[in-house]
C-alpha cells in the first residue's frame, strides 16, 4: 500500500516536470515573450506578484469572493437539499429550478449579472449560481441514500425529528455535502475569475489577468493564473482534510 | 393486564395472512412465536410494534407501552460508536454521567468491554447485533421485539448471542416476544413457545418451557420431549 502511494507522487511529480519540459519547449521554439514565455521567466514574474503592495488585497478578495459564493451556497444548497431529500413534492418544484441553473452557459449569467449587480458582486453571484446546484443536488442524493430502515429504526425509538436530521441525516449526507463542496469549489474558482475579468472589480485576479493581458504581459498573465491554480488546490486540499476530520467512521 | 391481540384481520399481496386471528402473551417473560417462513411472523411483530397497520382487529394491553425492537439486521448509525449508538435511543432527560454509566453497564453485559469507541464498520456481525441488543435494553421500554436475531449467525455466534441476551435479560426481566423458524433457538430462549401455521395463520401448539436457561443445551428428558412436540406441530404445516 505504502509503495503504491509513493509511486503515486512519482508520476505525479513526472508528470509536473514533463508539462514543464514542454513548456520550455514551446517557449524556445516561439521565442517570443508576447507568445510564450519561458517558465523561468514566469517563475521570476508570479515571485514580483507577491512583492506587489497590493497582491495581499487583490488575492485576498478574490478568495473572499469564493468563500462568501461557496458559504451560501452551502447553506442554501443543505437548507434545500435537505427538503427536497425528504418531500418529493418539493423536490418535483426545485428540480427544474436546479436543471435551468446547471445549463444556462455562465458567459449569460455574467452578461446578466453585469447588468443587474455592482462590479464587487457580480463574481460572487456567479459563483453562488454555480456552485449551490452542486451542493443541492449531492444533498438530495445524500438524504435518499439513507437507509429507509435506519429511520423505521430511529422512529421506533421514538427519536425526535430535530434528532433525526441531526444525528442521522445530516452525518449520512456529510461524505455527499464535501463531494458536491470539492465540485463546487473546483467550478467556481473559475467562474469567479471569468467573473472579475469581465466585471472588473477594483480588486481580484481576474482584474489583474485583464490589465495585463491588454498589456501583451503573457507572463503575468500564466503567473496570475498559477497563484489561481495554487489557491483551488489549497482548497480541493482543505476540503480532503476536513472529509478526513469529518468522516473518521468510514474505514 | 395480558396483552391481547383480538380478531386480527391482515391481507397482504392479495394473501389472507390472519382472518380472526387473536392471540395473547404473558408480561415479564420471553414468548417465542415459532413459524414456517413466511407465514407472516414478522408483519405479527410489526403490527405489535405498530410499523405496520393491521386491517382490522383489537389489540389491547399495548397502550402507552413503550417498545425496543432487536431487528434481523442490526441497523446501527455508521458514524456513532459503539457508545453512541447505545446512548442513541436514551431517555433525554438523563445526564451524560448517567448515560455514560448506564451504557457502560451494557456494553459490560454484551461482553464487548473496550470497543465502546469503535465504529459499527470495525466490528464483526456478531459484535454488532449484540450492540443492537444493548441498544434494545438501554431505552426504558417495556416490551422487547425480537425479528429473528440470530438468523445466519453460526452455533457458535447464535450461543453467545442467547448468553449475552439471557445474561442482560436477568438483570432486567422485561417482556420479550421474538419470532423464529427455528425451533433449537426457540427452545434456547422461549420460556413460552407459540407455534403458528401457514397463512391463514392459526396457533398450532402453546408450549411452556420451564427448563433453566443453562440446562437447556443439555437436552433433558423435558427439553427432549418439548423439542418434539415442536417439530411436529411445525411439520403438520410445514
Amino acid at each position: 500500500m505504502k509503495i503504491s502511494i509513493t509511486k503515486k507522487q512519482y508520476l505525479g511529480f513526472a508528470s509536473v516536470v514533463a508539462m514543464l519540459i514542454l513548456w520550455q519547449l514551446l517557449a524556445m521554439y516561439f521565442d517570443s515573450d508576447v507568445i510564450v514565455p519561458s517558465p523561468g521567466k514566469t517563475l521570476i514574474t508570479a515571485i514580483g506578484l507577491f512583492n506587489d503592495p497590493d497582491f495581499i488585497s487583490v488575492v485576498g478578495t478574490t478568495i473572499i469572493r469564493g468563500l462568501a459564493g461557496f458559504v451560501i451556497s452551502a447553506f442554501l444548497g443543505m437548507l434545500l437539499g435537505i427538503i427536497a431529500g425528504l418531500s418529493s413534492g418539493f423536490n418535483a418544484l426545485l428540480q427544474p429550478f436546479l436543471v435551468t441553473v446547471r445549463s444556462v452557459p455562465v458567459i449569460a449569467l455574467i452578461l446578466l449579472a453585469l447588468i443587474w449587480f455592482t462590479p464587487g458582486s457580480v463574481p460572487v453571484f456567479i459563483a453562488l449560481l454555480t456552485m449551490f446546484p452542486f451542493i443541492c443536488t449531492n444533498v438530495i442524493d445524500g438524504i435518499r441514500s439513507v437507509d429507509p430502515d435506519i429511520i423505521v429504526m430511529a422512529k421506533f425509538y421514538r427519536i425526535s425529528r430535530s434528532r433525526i436530521i441531526s444525528e442521522v441525516y445530516i452525518p449520512a449526507i456529510m461524505p455527499f455535502i464535501i463531494s458536491g463542496a470539492s465540485s463546487a469549489m473546483g467550478i467556481g474558482w473559475r467562474a469567479i475569475i471569468i467573473g472579475e475579468v469581465l466585471s472588473q472589480p477594483r480588486y481580484g485576479i481576474g482584474t489583474m489577468m485583464q490589465a495585463e493581458q491588454t498589456f501583451l504581459n503573457v507572463d503575468a498573465v500564466i503567473a496570475w493564473t498559477i497563484i489561481a491554480v495554487l489557491i483551488s488546490y489549497c482548497f480541493e486540499k482543505v476540503i480532503r482534510w476536513s472529509e478526513h476530520k469529518i468522516v473518521t467512521w468510514r474505514d | 393486564m395480558a396483552l391481547k391481540i383480538d380478531r386480527l384481520n391482515k391481507n397482504y399481496d392479495e394473501i389472507t395472512l390472519f382472518r380472526d386471528f387473536s392471540i395473547s402473551f404473558t408480561e415479564g417473560i420471553i414468548t417465542c412465536i415459532l413459524g414456517p417462513s413466511g407465514c407472516g411472523k414478522t408483519t405479527l411483530l410489526n403490527i405489535i410494534g405498530g410499523i405496520t397497520r393491521p386491517g382490522s382487529g383489537n389489540m389491547s394491553g399495548f397502550e402507552d407501552k413503550r417498545m425496543s425492537y432487536i431487528f434481523q439486521d442490526p441497523r446501527l448509525l455508521q458514524w456513532k460508536t459503539v457508545r453512541g449508538n447505545i446512548e442513541f435511543v436514551m431517555n433525554r432527560n438523563m445526564t451524560d454521567r448517567e448515560r455514560h454509566r448506564e451504557s457502560d453497564r451494557l456494553i459490560r453485559l454484551v461482553e464487548l468491554e473496550g470497543f465502546a469507541g469503535y465504529y459499527p464498520s470495525q466490528l464483526s456481525g456478531g459484535m454488532r447485533q449484540r450492540v443492537s441488543i444493548a441498544r434494545a435494553f438501554a431505552c426504558h421500554s417495556d416490551i422487547i421485539l425480537m425479528d429473528e436475531p440470530l438468523k445466519g449467525l453460526d452455533i457458535a455466534l447464535k450461543q453467545n448471542m442467547i448468553r449475552s441476551f439471557t445474561r442482560i435479560w436477568k438483570t432486567d426481566r422485561r417482556t420479550v416476544i421474538f419470532v423464529s423458524h427455528d425451533v433449537e433457538e426457540a427452545i434456547l430462549l422461549g420460556e413460552e413457545i407459540i407455534v403458528l401455521s401457514r397463512p391463514p395463520v392459526k396457533i398450532v401448539a402453546h408450549e411452556n418451557n420451564n427448563e433453566p436457561f443453562e440446562s437447556r443445551r443439555s437436552g433433558s428428558a423435558a427439553t427432549e420431549r418439548l423439542k418434539q412436540i415442536l417439530f411436529s406441530s411445525l411439520g403438520q404445516n410445514g
